[in-house]
């Protein structure tokens, strides 16, 4: 899959408010931490939607707050990725 | 290969007399030595400052890894629990090792973790190892992954001896951990993290026993409830947590429970407590090396 900012945006809203009725009115800018959302269930299948969607590969030191506050930072994590050299 | 017990049971003397008649009870006698004790944690000081820690740090933290940090801490503080039995003797670990249930992402089933000396890593370390795990786990990439899958392909019979077999061994005899498989049994102390968003409030629980007796003791921390409590006289709406420990009558009493619980729970309520520890390997390599020369 192609990752614009547009189409990764709607699909990675689109993937955590498909997780229930409490993910409903998540949004770009919902703080994923502070409201209590982002549980290590909710992180592992974030990850591996964008592994598996994206082709990349996180590390463990990227589990970082700041790449998962907002999913709007998580989009903003993927790009900078994509446009990364890969070693 | 590892030894993950001392040499010498704790000497019999040492073990309070009640124990000692659940220890030696027979079989007919049919006494149940599991005691289970719940009480709560005030919640709201445990996610603000988990949410502090979250605005400017390095890796993610969350309840999970505060409760592998507070039960180290408190195993220190409290080390006649830091122990399993064997046979009927009780033998002191040598280190604070915690162990922890996680859900196995590939095989949508629970596998368990350990965090060696947890007591002298700092949460951030804790909650990186965790990461770690949990994203070799769901990748399937790590060896314990491939030692499980090895045992998943075993027939049941196979399965059923080897599981007898080794469970005989290890109820009987002080054997070192070789592996991936039985490294878990390393730490007395397994922890539950069961506050994932949408579960149920918890009033009681009680995890099993593992068939193997390695893990004396089960710390279960629930989901967050809102109450109504009293804080300096006023009654005001706080966020609370459950928080569960199933322990052996032959090594502990009630009063030890307590003592310990109440520890964890001073930990979790005043996490600024949790700070502290080594964030890097070496460090963490260097501090070890120091406990054991001591």
């Amino acid at each position: 899959m192609t990752a614009d900012r547009k189409g990764l945006e709607v699909d990675l809203v689109h993937f955590v408010q498909s997780r229930g009725t409490r993910y409903a009115k998540a949004t770009l800018q919902t703080d994923l931490l502070e409201t209590g959302l982002l549980d290590s269930l909710l992180l592992m299948d974030l990850i591996f939607h964008i592994e598996d969607a994206y082709g990349l590969r996180f590390d463990s030191d990227q589990v970082n707050p700041s790449n998962f506050r907002t999913i709007e930072d998580t989009v903003s994590f993927v790009l900078k990725q994509k446009s990364a050299p890969q070693v | 290969m590892k030894w993950p017990l001392v040499e010498r049971p704790t000497p019999n003397a040492q073990v309070p007399l009640y124990n000692r008649f659940y220890l030696h009870a027979s079989s007919a006698s049919q006494a149940d030595p599991l005691l289970v004790w719940g009480t709560e944690i005030d919640a709201d000081a445990l996610q603000t400052f988990l949410q502090e820690r979250n605005r400017g740090g390095r890796i993610l933290v969350t309840a999970a890894h505060a409760l592998i940090r507070a039960t180290a801490l408190a195993l220190e503080q409290h080390p006649e629990l830091n122990v399993r039995l064997v046979r009927r003797r009780i033998y002191a670990f040598r280190n604070v090792n915690i162990r922890m249930a996680f859900f196995h992402r590939r095989y949508s089933e629970i596998d368990l973790l350990l965090i060696e000396d947890a007591n002298l890593k700092s949460l951030e370390r804790i909650a990186l190892e965790i990461w770690q795990r949990m994203l070799q786990a769901a990748r399937g990439e790590g060896g314990r992954d491939r030692d499980l899958a090895r045992l998943r392909r075993l027939p049941a019979f196979w399965f059923r001896q080897i599981v007898r077999l080794y469970g005989f061994l290890d109820r009987n005899l002080k054997l070192p951990t070789f592996g991936r498989l039985d490294g878990t049994r390393r730490g007395c102390m397994m922890v539950n993290d069961l506050s994932f968003l949408g579960a149920p409030p918890m009033r009681m629980y009680k995890p099993t026993h593992f068939p193997d007796k390695s893990d004396s003791f089960n710390l279960t921390l629930g989901p967050i409830e809102k109450k109504v409590v009293t804080r300096s006289g006023q009654f005001v709406s706080a966020t609370v947590m459950p928080l569960f420990l199933r322990a052996d009558h032959r090594l502990v009493d009630a009063q030890q429970v307590g003592r310990f619980l109440a520890a964890v729970r001073d930990h979790l309520s005043n996490p600024e407590r949790l700070a502290g520890g080594y964030y890097e390997s070496s460090d963490i390599d260097r501090a070890i090396v120091q406990k054991l020369k001591k």
